[in-house]
């Protein structure tokens, strides 16, 4: 192990064994990541069990393989708490070794898992400013170390701030001077009524929901085919099938009809079913506090996440109102940090603080919250702020796109096998029709959403076609701002604005081109006087 | 001390109005010599395909694909023609701006954009040049800021990329300076 240059070298720590628990999840996790290789991961499976003879020797060889490469992880795990910083050592053949100095520490991030609450365990995630994906994790650590970090972390920020020739940072802020971390009364709870109304309220549910009553017109196909998503061969599900539909005729006089009403009706139980259970196992016992300048949330049912985010850090909130949330007058709130969002696919991101669910009062005190007097004009709110539309060239974009490309595509496919007929035309006038139809009252829809509104320091962006979205951020904390006209854009004088921040990219389509180019220069005026980001 | 004076936002010029600078002459024919040796992978490969069409036996898809021969040539050629044009259109309309506070860069034939990076933001800057670069003495500018919005500013002359790399980290070392965190 080489000597750190460190004049204050603490122990290196070993993680406790149960962390290789940990690993055989992650490397589980890691197996099923993606589409793309859940599909391969499964395919190989499912090739070796059928075509080796010895497959049944297979399956434990590689459980055993698995637990080995987890309990050698764990062995060559180290890590080490210093002075101003975190140092880790892993690794068993590619050996990582990570220096974190406490300074670039974002936000530390708390996981249990059951296996972990069982032993007093904790998993701790540290994040950092600049980095997409989390950079530090120390799995099944003594939960008092997560606070012990945490004090060393405030303790650097203090140091730090403490140093001359600094500026204090403004008030809005709060600064890391607050050294009152105690949390206070609870900002949100959530109940179990709650989980409910989290559950149906996602768009997703909707959607689902609507495809399964839309199979009404042939339910009897829609066992065969759920089996067959789920890898199981007709064979298998008919006897069972033939069975239950032939009880239930002899049992009823209406029969037939009954029996399909039953079945629509038992899978959008189940889509609810599973949509109140990933509320339920994701958000259970969810709690949100103000903790001196950060907030801090925490929320799970068997894996309990706990995720802290420093006010100043925070990038954009992101405020979603789905389409049955609206009945409910409620909406969810994502907090971003800086962090790739466009990562989120391929790598480990950091927990991200999301509310799933809050009332429009709570919205809005978040928003001020986080904001601070900067920023008073820029409303989170869908409904409530004067957002003013863009021009209604946005749907004649919107249309080329959505029902002009597939109309025009499919026609010319069509043409290539059938040659040009008289039964080619009237079918691709029909098609190339239906798809301008719906384009057009899709991007209809879309453009009714989209609007924007800015004060002196700060934007929201509105958009939506099932649900709402707003999206809000102040001009300071931009990385970069491109002003963008496509050629339809540039024959009606309007443009495309888009501001990169350290999340994720906001864009304002078919706007003024002044009105653009004086939101850019305003944004970038503001950007280059004022340092404070991160 | 934190100084941070107003300026009213009319004083600022307006991106459009800058003096835009072109890239190095010499880009437009890297980008054409790039194409040319892609072109002529595109006609060996095809070569092959009008070989073995011609001379093997006589199943179905041989004789489907030979029937495609002359439009599967015509694709090549227009293929080559379009690459070859390219750069003709497109250079020209690319562009760079260094100024006090930022840099900007512009590109596009019929999607326009203009993008502009503060310096105050830039994390990382770096140069890069592939064998072809070399051989035509350029070198391509990338700026890196946080999250997803960078810049890479292609086909500089070799000196004035690593001039421009130079001076923008002269620009984010003077911004931290100003106004030190």
């Amino acid at each position: 192990m080489p000597n750190p240059p460190d004049p204050d070298p603490g122990a290196w720590r070993r993680i406790s064994p149960f962390a290789a628990v940990f690993f055989v999840g992650r490397t589980l996790r890691n197996a099923v990541r993606g589409y793309v290789q859940l599909v391969a991961t499964f395919g190989a499976i499912a090739v070796l069990v059928r075509g080796a003879p010895h497959a049944p020797l297979l399956i434990p060889a590689a459980i055993a393989a698995v637990v080995a490469g987890a309990v050698l992880k764990y062995w060559f795990f180290r890590f080490r708490i210093a002075e101003d910083r975190i140092l880790i050592r892993e690794g068993v053949f590619r050996k990582t070794a990570l220096d974190l100095p406490f300074e670039r520490i974002q936000g530390i991030n708390v996981r249990r898992s059951p296996v972990d609450r069982l032993l007093g365990l904790v998993t701790v995630r540290m994040d950092t400013a600049g980095s997409g994906t989390t950079e530090g994790e120390l799995p099944s650590v003594r939960a008092a170390l997560a606070d012990e970090l945490r004090a060393r972390i405030a303790a650097a920020a203090r140091t730090r701030e403490a140093r001359p020739g600094t500026p204090a940072p403004p008030e809005e802020d709060g600064g890391l001077r607050d050294r009152n971390r105690t949390p206070g009364e609870p900002l949100l709870k959530l109940g179990g009524s709650d989980m409910v109304r989290i559950g149906i309220g996602r768009d997703i549910v909707l959607l689902a929901a609507m495809l399964i009553a839309a199979a009404w017109r042939r339910p009897r196909e829609l066992p065969y085919r759920f089996a067959e998503t789920f890898g199981f061969s007709e064979e298998f599900v008919r006897p069972a099938l033939e069975t239950a539909e032939a009880t239930i005729a002899s049992s009823d006089a209406l029969g037939d009809t009954t029996f399909a009403g039953g079945l629509v009706l038992a899978a959008l139980a189940v889509v609810l079913a599973l949509g109140i259970g990933t509320a339920l196992l994701r958000h259970h016992g969810f709690t949100l506090w103000r903790e001196g300048t950060a907030y801090r949330s925490r929320g799970g049912l068997l894996t309990r996440r706990e995720v802290t985010v420093e006010t100043a850090r925070i990038q954009q909130l992101t405020l979603y109102q789905d389409a049955v949330m609206r009945c409910f007058r409620r909406y969810r709130l994502r907090v971003h940090p800086a962090a790739d969002a466009r990562a989120s696919s391929h790598h480990d991101v950091p927990d991200v603080l999301e509310v799933p669910l809050l009332d429009a009062r709570l919205a809005d005190e978040l928003r001020s919250g986080v904001f601070g007097r900067e920023g008073a004009g820029v409303v989170l709110l869908p409904k409530s702020g004067p957002f003013t539309r863009v021009s209604r060239v946005y749907v004649q974009a919107l249309l080329l796109r959505t029902g002009g490309v597939p109309a025009l595509g499919g026609s010319l496919l069509l043409l290539s096998l059938t040659g040009p007929t008289r039964a080619w035309a009237a079918f691709s006038g029909a098609w190339g029709l239906s798809w301008i139809l719906i384009g057009g009252l899709v991007a209809l829809q879309r453009w009714r959403r989209r609007g924007y509104l800015h004060d002196e320091d700060g934007l929201a962006v509105r958009s939506g076609l099932v649900g709402r979205r707003v999206d809000a951020f102040l001009f300071r904390k931009a990385q970069s701002v491109t002003v963008r006209r496509s050629p339809l854009e540039r024959r009606r004088g309007l443009a495309t604005l888009e501001i990169a921040l350290a999340s994720d990219t906001v864009s304002v389509p078919c706007i003024e081109h002044g009105v653009a180019r004086r939101l850019r220069d305003h944004i970038l005026h503001k950007a280059e006087t004022n340092r404070r980001w991160h | 001390m934190f100084v941070n004076p107003e300026v009213p936002p009319d004083s600022i010029p307006s991106a459009e109005d800058l003096d835009w600078q072109p890239l190095h002459p010499r880009f437009a024919r890297r980008l054409r010599a790039g194409a040319l040796l892609r072109i002529a992978v595109l006609a060996v490969v095809a070569a092959a395909i009008h070989f073995f069409a011609t001379s093997g036996g006589a199943g179905p898809l041989v004789r489907a694909v030979a029937g495609l021969l002359p439009a599967m040539w015509a694709a090549v050629a227009a293929i080559s023609a379009w690459a070859l044009l390219w750069p003709t259109i497109a250079v020209p309309r690319r562009g760079y701006v260094v100024c006090e506070k930022d840099i900007l860069h512009r590109s596009g034939v019929l999607w326009r954009s203009v993008k502009a990076v503060p310096f105050n933001r830039v994390q990382h800057t770096a140069t890069d040049s592939g064998p072809l670069d070399r051989r035509f003495g350029l070198a391509n500018l990338s700026v890196f800021p946080a999250g997803a919005g960078g810049h890479k500013i292609c086909g500089l002359g070799a000196d004035t990329a690593e001039e421009l790399r130079v001076y923008v980290s002269a620009r984010i070392e003077a911004e931290s300076e100003e106004t030190a965190d």
